[in-house]
């Protein structure tokens, strides 16, 4: 017997038939008749993604070593190894789980991963270290209990994701959930939805002012709204589209100030048709939505849309959920019920001051199950599903905050629902608090990982724990937000203090940094982004966040806000705060510098030596990437005091100055004319791909080809705002790019099989 | 799950199955402590395996704490239900009968038993009882949580503790927490340590 025959009819028709192509094209793949890249994209579609070293190296501390799997050439994609563990992305809509549900992936966890259960930033489910041949069972398995894994990767409809307190919000406007649900359902699969050129992603928020929905970072967002029409309170959504953030964000666009509730659906339909035709397909750096949004205008791109939609023929799973709006909604396990005067031990006090939410129904409350890094072990989570059982029901969320929390809790219950989580190790106080920090995978598990994001980030919760209790209110409730490179699935940018792994290369070794990111605004559905302020050693980051913090409590005027703040202080003094923890120490007098966080190895590389010719050249090189770096800061000033024409001369500058570092390599003389350093930088770097990034390509390079075709300079706030962070990344690859020629002769010899362009897999 | 109606694979099939020693009650490893040693592991190719990476959950309280992933299983520093040990889990199917395998199992478990305590990295940390092990079968179908399969493994168990130990007098119990994966625990009356235990010769594989 197996699953399949075990679970029966348990699995819906549809997703069996499904994962049996699926299951059929891995075999077809195994047999060698299926193309890498096709292989890849299915596997993608249904989440399974891959994972570090799954091209079949790893650098363990003394060199990039081969890890020779048994799959005789075998492969599941592009440069990936057929044997090589991956990761499993399952979607959660809006984060709902039932019990049932978390008893599954409990299950799924143990047996075909490494017992441990992670929430992601978009109220997803993670398992790591999963062999392809295990997914179909565990898809099998999961489809049992009413999940998909169907487009939780690939070119898709992502996770629809949506307020985890939608429902019992004391601020929400309505319930966003049912529509969130809707469209998850609705746009699975669907037919208009499966040509595009990047990923799509949708969320759903109730109000304005929070953070819960992100909105402003979507590809499609809806805040709740209503309005009087006719003597009546009429449902709708103020829409927002091509949000996002990756290497250059966007926020969020108005599209419409009020959308009827039953046009959410029709719309989502016809813009999933606009981008389908319009978007770009070729180029995936430039493929989101937002690309096309800022390429037609949104007045433009409103009217393709609104075009698409009257042409499109009725379909009447548009309005049918909506005729069971009336009875929606969740049944409480029990009846509600005031604390009264109950104090409990401090510990619970503690962790009722900041993990429990009242909601707007008298005599209940949400409770938040802090998370370390999102993880959970299988036995944990299991347990959590009983205890689920006994106070709420299937009334459970997974948060973009990688926390989980229980719903519809009698208030009475607290103190014996704190003693039920505390013995599973599940009373972590301090949720959303600067000690709960939202890391991506990072380099523990992601191949685009620069920097341990998670390594930094467990550092960090581990020195503020101790700190939560004395410290000042203000701080406690700043978020931390850590990505492991620009690609920012730690949401970095919306965070009070964000940061990203890069790398520097410092007297022959490579050194792991972070970009502090600071500006930004987690409330208002993240309503700012903030600007990277400079590059700190990954080791020096926790001191970087005790100045930044102290300065706040020392300086903060009344209720000012940390965003507030740190406009009112302006980068330049922000940067100056940590200016001198900036320099890495020679490696002999402190190598620690030279290892990330939580991770013994030798950082990067490895030991390289190099001659006192190279010497020379590279601090050449280093001295025009410092020139360079100064610049893209003077050019956020610039955009701060809102001279963009200015603040887009230092980007392009810093650009031009970056490859003319490179150019010096080769110990070329070059002026500082600009045609002469792009036709020099286009032969000696671009052609001969030199300059190109393992997984972006030419992508960066042409940055810097793109502006300078430009003849006129950025007039408006986004063109100058998107050139300062394409210098950045610009400037970023010329420091990889830089350790790679310092790396000569290569350490990383060609894989065995496959090309060796794998596609990036977000 | 109602399986009832359905003839289970036999768990002579089990593959994915895990066992587990237990640190002595003195023992004072953090499972952190053990990072850099199974980055050395890796290097040095110091245990069985094609091994992959480390995998850093020592921020669990429950639950593995510190993994060496491998190709064919993952070794851990194992927090479950609050009691560090190490734990070996095979994770690809292995050749031979179930009583070969978890034999193999053994020894790939007990050499990195072995190579903990002797690390100069952790100085007296380390030392293992050799009178308590945990059996876990991480496969649902083949081996649920039930008194018929620790009927069915029983006599493969008993007879593999025969071969790999001193002790005779081991006891079975049965994890019976809803929903938990099969798990029992062979525990026998002495205060033994692995190491002593572990040293006696294997008698050969006569069932
Ligand atoms: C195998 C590991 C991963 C790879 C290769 C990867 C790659 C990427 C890339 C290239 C982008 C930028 C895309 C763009 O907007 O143009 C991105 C953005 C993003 N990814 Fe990932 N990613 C990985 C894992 C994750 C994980 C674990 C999460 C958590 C659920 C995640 C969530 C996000 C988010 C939230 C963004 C940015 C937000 C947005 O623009 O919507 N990614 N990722
Ligand atoms: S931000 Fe970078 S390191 Fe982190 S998960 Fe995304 S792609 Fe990977």
């Amino acid at each position: 017997m197996t699953w399949k025959h075990a679970l029966g009819e348990r699995v819906p028709d549809d997703l069996g038939r499904e994962i049996d192509t699926y299951e059929n094209q891995m075999a077809l793949k195994r047999q060698g008749k299926l193309d890498d890249k096709v292989f890849a994209e299915t596997r993608l579609r249904r989440g399974a993604y891959g994972q570090r070293y799954d091209n079949g190296q790893r650098n363990d501390g003394t060199g990039v070593k081969p890890l020779p799997f048994p799959s005789d050439g075998r492969t599941k994609g592009p440069d990936t190894v057929w044997d090589a563990p991956g990761m499993h992305r399952i979607k959660i809509p809006f984060g709902g789980l039932t019990t049932a549900q978390m008893d599954t992936l409990a299950e799924l966890a143990e047996e075909y991963s490494d017992g441990v259960v992670h929430i992601t930033t978009r109220q997803d489910v993670q398992l790591h270290y999963v062999h392809i041949d295990d997914t179909p069972d565990l898809m099998r398995r999961l489809a049992a209990v009413g999940i998909t894994t169907r487009e939780a990767c690939g070119n898709t409809v992502r996770n629809v994701t949506a307020c985890p307190i939608a429902g019992v919000c004391r601020d929400e406007t309505f319930d966003v959930t049912p529509y969130a649900q809707a469209s998850a359902r609705f746009l699975l699969g669907h037919p208009d939805a499966q040509d595009f050129g990047r990923k799509f992603k949708v969320a759903f928020s109730g109000c304005k002012q929070h953070a819960c929905g992100l909105v402003n970072m979507h590809d499609f967002g809806a805040i709740g709204v209503t309005r009087e029409a006719d003597g009546a309170t009429q449902r709708g959504f103020e829409v927002y589209v091509g949000g996002g953030l990756g290497a250059v964000p966007h926020e969020a666009k108005l599209f419409e100030p009020f959308m009827a509730e039953d046009e959410i659906l029709p719309t989502l339909q016809a813009m999933s048709r606009v981008f389908a035709r319009l978007g770009e397909k070729k180029n995936r750096a430039r493929a989101r939505i937002k690309f096309l949004v800022a390429q037609l205008g949104i007045d433009e791109f409103r009217r393709l849309v609104r075009e698409e939609r009257t042409r499109l023929p009725r379909d009447d799973r548009w309005t049918d959920y909506l005729d069971d709006l009336p009875a929606y909604g969740e049944t409480p396990l029990k009846t509600g019920e005031p604390l009264g005067d109950v104090t409990g031990s401090g510990a619970f006090q503690a962790w009722s001051r900041t993990n429990v939410y009242h909601q707007r129904q008298p005599g209940y409350v949400v409770a938040t199950v802090s998370l370390p890094l999102g993880d959970l072990s299988s036995d944990q989570l299991r347990r959590l599903a009983t205890v689920a059982r006994r106070f709420v029901g299937d009334t459970v969320r997974a948060t973009v905050e990688q926390n989980i929390v229980l719903r519809w809790v009698r208030e009475s219950d607290l103190p014996a629902l704190h003693r039920e989580l505390d013995a599973i190790g599940l009373a972590r106080p301090g949720a959303e608090s600067i000690a709960d920090i939202t890391s991506c995978p990072g380099t523990d598990t992601c191949k685009l990982g620069i920097a341990s994001s998670r390594g930094l980030a467990a550092e960090l919760e581990r020195r503020l724990a101790g700190q939560i209790e004395t410290m000042d209110e203000s701080v406690r409730s700043l978020r931390i937000k850590v990505s492991g490179c620009f690609n920012s699935c730690g949401q970095h940018h919306i965070s009070d203090l964000g940061f990203y792994g890069v790398s520097r290369h410092v007297g022959g070794h490579v050194v792991p940094h972070f970009q502090v990111v600071l500006g930004g605004k987690w409330v208002e559905n993240g309503g700012a982004y903030g600007l990277a302020v400079g590059a700190v050693p990954s080791k020096n980051i926790p001191e970087v966040v005790q100045r930044i913090t102290d300065r706040y409590v020392e300086e903060r005027n009344d209720a000012e806000s940390f965003y507030a703040f740190t406009t009112r202080v302006g980068k330049r003094a922000l940067r100056a705060m940590f200016e001198d923890l900036m320099s890495v120490p020679a490696h002999d007098v402190d190598a620690d510098y030279y290892r990330d966080w939580g991770d013994p190895r030798e950082f990067g590389i490895g030991d390289m030596g190099i001659g006192e010719c190279a010497g020379e050249v590279v601090s050449l090189t280093e001295f025009d990437l410092a020139g360079a770096e100064s610049q893209i800061f003077e050019g956020q000033l610039q955009l701060e005091a809102g001279d963009f024409e200015r603040a887009d001369a230092l980007a392009y500058g810093a650009m031009l100055q970056a490859a003319r570092g490179l150019i010096k390599t080769e110990n070329i003389d070059i002026s500082d004319d600009a045609e002469q350093i792009v036709a020099q930088f286009r032969t000696r770097f671009f052609d001969t791909e030199l300059f190109f990034d393992r997984f972006a390509g030419g992508k960066f390079a042409q940055y810097l080809f793109r502006r300078h075709a430009r003849q006129t300079p950025a007039s408006g706030a986004d063109t100058a705002r998107q050139l300062i962070e394409e210098a950045q990344l610009f400037v970023e690859a010329t420091h990889a790019c830089q350790a790679r020629l310092a790396a000569q002769p290569p350490v990383i010899p060609p894989p065995p099989d496959g090309p060796s362009a794998a596609g990036s897999q977000s | 799950m109602n399986l009832a109606t359905m003839t289970p694979p036999p768990v002579d099939d089990l593959q994915r199955v895990a066992l587990k020693v237990f640190l002595t009650n003195d023992s004072e490893l953090d499972p952190r402590d053990a990072i850099p040693v199974f980055h050395r592991w890796i290097q040095t190719h110091a245990v069985n395996g094609l091994l992959i990476d480390v995998a850093d959950y020592a921020h669990l309280p429950s639950g593995p704490s510190v993994l060496l992933v491998a190709h064919e299983g993952q070794y851990a520093l194992d927090r479950t239900h609050g009691r560090l040990g190490l734990q070996y889990t095979q994770t690809r199917p292995l050749d031979g009968s179930l009583s070969e395998r978890l034999e193999v199992l053994w020894r790939t478990l007990v050499s990195a038993a072995r190579l903990l305590e002797t690390d100069p990295a952790l100085p007296g940390l380390v030392r293992f009882a050799g009178n308590e092990i945990d059996c876990i079968a991480q496969d649902r179908l083949c081996a649920p949580n039930t008194p018929e399969t620790l009927a069915t493994l029983r006599p493969t168990l008993e007879s593999l503790l025969s071969r790999v130990s001193a002790e005779t007098d081991w006891s079975f119990t049965r994890d019976t927490e809803p929903g938990a994966p099969f798990r029992v625990t062979a525990k026998s009356s002495s205060s033994a340590f692995l190491d002593t235990t572990a040293a006696q010769p294997a008698t050969p594989n006569d069932d």
